[in-house]
């Protein structure tokens, strides 16, 4: 384990970033980028706009890309016009046929002789003319949520002009998302994703000029003399383009085989990415993909976060966003992967399941420092490590959560009994039962972090526990209970701070090292009038 | 079955590999020929493999129509086996380098292992 972690190391070290060079196609540069070592090359013929550079920085981007480039010499560019390519004049913008000789100019430049062309959204009419002009040079074409003429299947005049509007007036603020994916307009993160890709990718005037001249496309005409073996992919709910545009296509290029899948977000990159890059890599390797097994052990954590403050709907919301930002720092911060955010709740995954706790406990100080209530469940067991968080480890951790109450870190006792050694410190909070489980569940409740009962026991033993005040010992036989300094404050009607005034006393006048080890003082020296 | 094929030896493929010639490089295999190519992406214990004559001949097209230069530095021969080095390189500067063995049954190419390398 630890050399294969050595030599991963000094792999990452030594891999190049990705160049990014320009070919001349005609006076203008365009820019491109080539990943990847397989048998033949793929060519990547973006849509609407695109920017080489941000697609790395998006994770549903990159994981296409990568999926791609595993098995194909992947070849990716910017349209003249767009991203890192040279800007045009946006009063005389290319035709189609100009934009298909810089996929030419590209393929020549890395030396590619032919190629399969993936062609998403705009850039299927794209791929289609260059694979029905330069048939020697095409492998095999693969459009993905492509279509022939725009009015018909992507919107008519009187919506394109609301499109051009809301461009024109919010261009680089992320506003065009809804149009293109709007599964993902909760997710702030890509919505901000968004707005960049829309800023780095085209300037607002070449962004409308850019979808007056989609507007324009249409190459039913030259379908019929597609000869090159075709694959074209859909989402059946496809937001931006009627999945009849794909079935028109099926029934005109001579050698095509159409595939629906679900969803309804248009971008490639968006949705279920993996599920296009299988059908992808079977159609142009000819071997079925076999399901990686990716199904790790691993530790989930669901955090919950709830209003119980009525603070109205305008603080709630920038509450909630507030804290979601602040969980995605956290849960990077303790190795942890986000997983999913669906509304109030949020699920990430840790390797470890101190780290989820350790994580969790930052996460409940988080939202009480923003103002909100949070109840989180933590569950350990096999999940795969695809796609989104399904399977029984996921529901039972969300369960748990649901179970939980406010600022509860609620844990099944697995979770308790893999952290021997952690410091951390677990209460026994009885049994759920759980439909999908023969056997009641055993929980522990997480409580705060101790530290770790230092090798040699303290000299001095402990003190009579008669030093203490009546106020100490109330609070002593509490944290015996395993209740955090907030339950203790909240019981005593004391302030959080005056318990830890309290405990840090208790603790020296017993010289004690934790608050474990004035938990195990008071159960020695439980009796009927208390420690 | 091709009715005219090369006979297979060290120079033969020495010419057609570096002369970019995908359609007698195919010419070399039999008809059940098995190619695996080990490499980053191809472990070892899932090596990429390409069966048959038509799909090895597909790959060689993949391979020979990129602008890239090919040269076969190191060829042995001993009975049925055959190996040989190849150091190629794309038109940016990249380089690849490969090691092939190969068993022959009947003159063509029966088995066929690669292992590749590239810079990153």
């Amino acid at each position: 384990m630890v050399d294969d972690k050595k030599s991963s190391g000094r792999a990452e070290k030594h891999v190049r970033p990705i160049e990014t060079r320009y070919a001349r196609s005609g006076d203008v540069r365009i820019a491109y980028q080539v990943v990847g070592h397989g048998s033949f090359d793929l060519v990547f013929v973006p849509g609407f706009i695109s920017n080489l550079d941000l697609h790395w920085e998006d994770e549903g981007y990159s994981r296409l890309l990568k999926r791609l480039s595993a098995f194909s010499r992947l070849i990716l560019f910017d349209k003249r016009g767009t991203g890192l390519s040279d800007r045009v004049d946006t009063h005389h913008l290319p035709n189609l046929e100009t934009r298909m000789d810089d996929v030419r100019a590209v393929m020549d430049a890395v030396g590619s002789g032919r190629a399969a062309l993936l062609g998403a959204s705009e850039g299927s009419p794209m791929a289609m003319l260059f694979a029905a002009t330069y048939p020697e040079r095409t492998r095999a074409l693969i459009l993905y949520g492509g279509y022939a003429h725009f009015h018909k299947w992507v919107m008519p005049a009187d919506r394109l002009n609301a499109f051009i509007e809301t461009a024109e007036t919010s261009w680089g603020t992320g506003a065009t998302l809804s149009n293109f994916a709007p599964g993902r307009v909760d997710d702030s993160h890509f919505v901000q994703w968004w707005a960049r890709f829309e800023r780095l990718s085209a300037s607002p005037t070449a962004a409308a000029a850019l979808a007056r001249m989609n507007a324009g496309i249409d190459v039913r005409g030259i379908l019929p003399t597609i000869s090159a073996s075709t694959l074209l992919i859909h989402r059946r709910n496809d937001i931006r383009v009627d999945p009849e545009a794909s079935r028109f296509l099926v029934r005109n290029i001579p050698n095509a085989r159409l595939v629906e899948i679900p969803g309804r977000d248009h971008p490639v990159w968006t949705g279920d990415v993996d599920r296009v890059a299988d059908l992808i890599e079977e159609f142009l390797t000819g071997e079925p993909v076999v399901a990686e097994t990716e199904r790790v052990l691993a530790a989930l954590l669901v955090t919950r976060i709830y209003d119980t403050a009525r603070l109205g709907d305008r603080m709630w919301d920038e509450r909630s966003l507030r804290f979601q930002e602040t969980w995605r720092h956290i849960v990077i911060r303790h190795g942890g992967c986000h997983l999913d955010i669906h509304g109030e709740t949020m699920i990430a995954r840790f390797d470890g399941p101190a780290r989820a706790i350790r994580c969790a406990a930052t996460l409940r100080e988080a939202a009480q420092e923003i103002g909100i209530a949070s109840a989180q469940g933590a569950h350990v067991g096999e999940i795969e490590l695809r796609g989104p968080p399904t399977g029984l480890t996921a529901r039972i951790a969300s369960q748990l959560a649901s179970h939980a109450e406010r600022g509860d870190i609620l844990a099944s006792r697995l979770i308790a009994d893999l952290s021997p050694g952690s410091g951390l410190h677990f209460v026994d909070a009885g049994r759920i039962a759980l439909d999908e489980l023969d056997e009641p569940l055993a929980l522990v409740r997480a409580m705060s972090e101790q530290h770790l009962e230092p090798a040699c026991p303290p000299k001095i033993r402990a003190s009579e526990p008669a030093v203490l005040t009546a106020r100490e010992c109330e609070v002593v036989s509490l944290i015996a209970d395993g209740k955090s300094n907030a339950a203790i404050a909240a019981e005593l009607r004391l302030s959080e701070h005056t318990v830890k005034r309290h405990v840090a006393n208790i603790l020296f006048k017993l010289d004690l090292p934790s608050r474990a080890a004035a938990a195990a003082f008071s159960a020695r020296h439980a009796g009927p009038d208390g420690p | 079955m091709l009715t005219k094929t090369e006979a297979v030896n060290g120079a033969a493929i020495k010419k057609a590999i570096e002369g970019r010639d995908g359609k007698t490089l195919s010419g070399f295999y039999s008809d059940d020929a098995l190619l695996r190519v080990i490499d980053r992406n191809n472990p070892p214990s899932k090596p990429r493999e390409v069966r048959g004559r038509a799909a090895i001949s597909t790959f060689w097209d993949d391979i020979c129509s990129r602008a890239m230069t090919h040269k076969v530095e190191t060829t042995i021969t001993q009975g049925d086996g055959l190996a040989f080095t190849q150091a190629c390189a794309y038109p940016d500067g990249t380089k690849v380098f490969c090691a092939a063995v190969l068993e022959l049954k009947d003159g063509r190419i029966a088995r066929q292992t690669v292992v590749q390398a590239w810079d990153e």
